[in-house]
C-alpha cells in the first residue's frame, strides 16, 4: 500500500456552539442589558474547499498567516477534526507533532516519560524498552534523563518529546512549528532527523513561519490564506506567492 | 465505523489506558501515610458512624446492620464516582484528545478500572468484616459475589461514556448528576434496609429498581449466603443493554464533534 494523502473539496467549519458563552448569567445580563445588537456569533468556516494529492516521498511546507488554517489542516489530516464536508482518504499511519509538552507527568523523570509518551502513541511497553536508549541518546541532556520532568527547562521538554516522537517511525509525519525549539546545536540534529525520517519514503507536512527551514527542507509548499489554499507548487515559489498575499516586500 | 472497529481501537490502545489508571492510583495515594489503606479506612469509619445511629433508628443489631451499609456504601460510591467523573472526563483529557487519535471511551474507562481497584481494596474490608460476624455465611454462593465487578465495569462504562458526551457540551451536567445521584440514593435501598421499604408498601422501589438487583449480588451471597437470583441477574444486564445502546447511539453523533468541544 503507499501511502498518500487524497482530500476532495473539504470543508472544515468550527461548531460555534463550542466557544459560545451559554450561562445563565451571561443570559440574565443580555435580557437586562438594553442593546439589541449583540454579535452574533456564528461557525467558523475554518477550512475552504480543499483539494490536493500527496504522494510518497513528498515533503510539504505550509505556509500562511496565523489562523491561516495550517494548524487546522494538519489536525483534520490527521483525523482529529471532523470534516464537514468533502472527501478524506489518508493511506498509512500517521505520526503528528502538534503540541510537545503535551502527555508528560510532571512528577516522573524523563526516562519514565519516554514509556509514557510511548504508550500514547499506541506503541507497546516492550517495544519502548527497545528504543529507549536511543531516544535517551539523542536527547542528550545528560543525567537530567532520570530527573523529574517539573526540573527540565523548556528546551529540554522539547529535546525529549522530539526525541521520541521521531524515534518511532510513522509513514506520515505531521510537524506544526516545533523545529524552532532548542538551541542551534539541536535544531541542526532535529533537522538531521527529519531528512532521515523522510528518506525512508514517507510523506511529510510541515507548518512553519520559519523559510530557511521550509526551503532545505521542502520541495513543494502549500500556501494558506483564510482557509483557502491560493498556491501548491515549488517552495521558493510559494514563499513568493504568501509574501504577494499579505502585502510583505521582497527585493 | 463499526462498533467492532471501534471496540479494536479500544484494545490497540489498552497499554495506555491501563497506564492512565495505574497514574491515577499512584497520584491518589502519593505522599499520604495510610496510602493505599485509605480505600478500605475511609468506608469502613463512616460505616461505624452509620451504623450506630440508624441501628439506633430502626433497632437492628450493630453487627449485622454494619456489612448491610458497607456493601451499598462502596458500590454505591464506585457508581457515583465513576459516573460523575466520568461526566468530565473528556474535558479532563483534552491534552491527549486534541493530540491523538484514539476512541474516546478509553478516556471513560479510566475511570472505570481506577474505580475497581479501589473497590477492590474496600470490599477486603467487607469480606473481613462478615467473615467475623458471619462465618455460617461461607459458601460456595461467594463465588457469586464476584460477578459484581464485570457488572458493575459493564453498567459503569456505558453510562460514564454517555454521561461524557453530554458533559463536554453542557458543562452543568457534573453538577446536575450529583443531585441525580442522590435522589437515586434516597429511594434505593443502599443505606436503608429492605424491610423498611416493605413495611412503608414501596416495593416497587425493590423489585423494580436496577440498583437493588445490583446490590443483592453480592448482598445475597455475603449476607445471608444465598445464590443471587436470576431475576438480579437478568436486571443487570437489561440495565447493560440499555445503558450501552444509549451510548452507542449518542455516540454515533457525538464522538467526532467531542474536540470541537474541548
Amino acid at each position: 500500500m503507499t501511502n498518500r494523502i487524497r482530500l476532495q473539496s473539504v470543508n472544515l467549519h468550527y461548531a460555534s456552539v463550542g466557544f459560545r458563552e451559554r450561562s445563565l448569567k451571561s443570559m440574565l445580563l443580555s435580557l437586562a442589558s438594553l442593546t439589541r445588537e449583540r454579535e452574533k456569533i456564528v461557525d467558523i468556516h475554518a477550512l475552504k474547499n480543499l483539494s490536493l494529492n500527496i504522494g510518497p516521498g513528498e515533503r510539504v511546507g505550509l505556509i500562511g498567516h496565523n489562523g491561516a488554517g495550517k494548524s487546522t489542516f494538519l489536525k483534520m489530516v490527521a483525523g482529529l477534526y471532523p470534516i464537514s464536508s468533502g472527501k478524506r482518504a489518508v493511506e498509512g499511519t500517521i505520526r503528528s507533532l502538534f503540541d510537545l509538552s503535551l502527555g508528560f507527568e510532571p512528577d516522573a523523570t524523563g526516562r519514565e516519560n519516554i514509556l509514557y509518551r510511548g504508550l500514547l502513541l499506541g506503541l507497546s511497553p516492550k517495544f519502548m524498552r527497545s528504543i529507549e536508549d536511543e531516544v535517551v541518546a539523542f536527547t542528550d541532556i545528560g543525567e537530567f534523563i532520570d530527573y523529574p520532568i517539573k526540573t527540565y527547562s523548556a528546551g529540554m521538554q522539547v529535546r525529549l518529546a522530539f526525541a521520541i516522537s521521531t524515534a518511532v517511525g510513522g509513514d506520515i509525519l505531521l510537524l506544526d512549528e516545533v523545529i524552532g525549539a532548542g538551541d542551534a546545536n539541536f535544531i541542526g540534529k532535529a533537522r538531521k532527523r527529519i531528512l532521515e525520517l523522510v528518506e525512508q519514503a514517507e510523506i511529510l507536512l510541515l507548518a512553519s513561519h520559519d523559510f530557511v527551514t521550509l526551503q532545505s527542507i521542502c520541495e513543494r509548499g502549500i500556501v494558506f490564506h483564510h482557509g483557502e489554499i491560493i498556491f501548491d507548487g515549488n517552495i521558493f515559489d510559494a514563499i513568493a506567492s504568501y509574501n504577494k498575499a499579505n502585502g510583505i516586500a521582497t527585493e | 465505523m463499526s462498533l467492532l472497529d471501534y471496540m479494536k481501537g479500544v484494545w490497540a490502545a489498552r497499554y495506555f489506558w491501563w497506564h492512565l489508571s495505574m497514574s491515577d492510583l499512584r497520584a491518589r495515594w502519593r505522599r499520604s501515610f495510610f496510602g493505599v489503606f485509605w480505600s478500605i479506612l475511609q468506608p469502613l469509619g463512616l460505616t461505624l458512624l452509620l451504623s450506630l445511629v440508624f441501628s439506633n433508628i430502626f433497632g437492628s443489631t450493630l453487627g449485622a446492620y454494619a456489612p448491610y451499609i458497607l456493601s451499598g456504601m462502596i458500590v454505591w460510591e464506585y457508581v457515583t464516582t465513576t459516573v460523575i467523573g466520568g461526566a468530565s472526563a473528556f474535558v479532563q483529557a483534552a491534552p491527549y484528545i486534541k493530540q491523538t487519535k484514539h476512541p474516546l471511551a478509553i478516556y471513560t474507562l479510566r475511570n472505570v478500572l481506577t474505580g475497581l481497584c479501589v473497590l477492590g481494596m474496600a470490599s477486603t474490608a467487607l469480606i473481613i468484616w462478615v467473615l467475623v460476624v458471619f462465618p455460617q455465611n461461607l459458601s460456595w454462593s461467594w463465588f457469586a459475589a464476584l460477578t459484581i465487578f464485570p457488572i458493575l465495569a459493564m453498567i459503569a462504562w456505558p453510562w460514564a461514556t454517555l454521561m461524557a458526551y453530554i458533559g463536554t457540551r453542557f458543562r452543568d451536567l457534573p453538577h446536575a448528576l450529583g443531585l441525580v445521584m442522590q435522589a437515586m440514593w434516597f429511594v434505593s435501598p443502599i443505606y436503608f434496609e429492605t424491610s423498611v421499604f416493605r413495611k412503608g408498601n414501596l416495593h416497587v422501589l425493590l423489585d423494580f429498581n436496577p440498583i437493588y438487583h445490583l446490590l443483592q449480588i453480592i448482598r445475597a451471597p455475603l449476607l445471608s449466603g444465598e445464590w443471587p437470583t436470576a431475576a438480579n441477574y437478568l436486571w443487570c444486564f437489561g440495565t447493560i443493554a440499555a445503558l450501552s445502546a444509549a451510548a452507542v447511539l449518542v455516540g454515533r453523533f457525538a464522538e467526532r464533534r467531542v474536540i470541537f468541544y474541548l
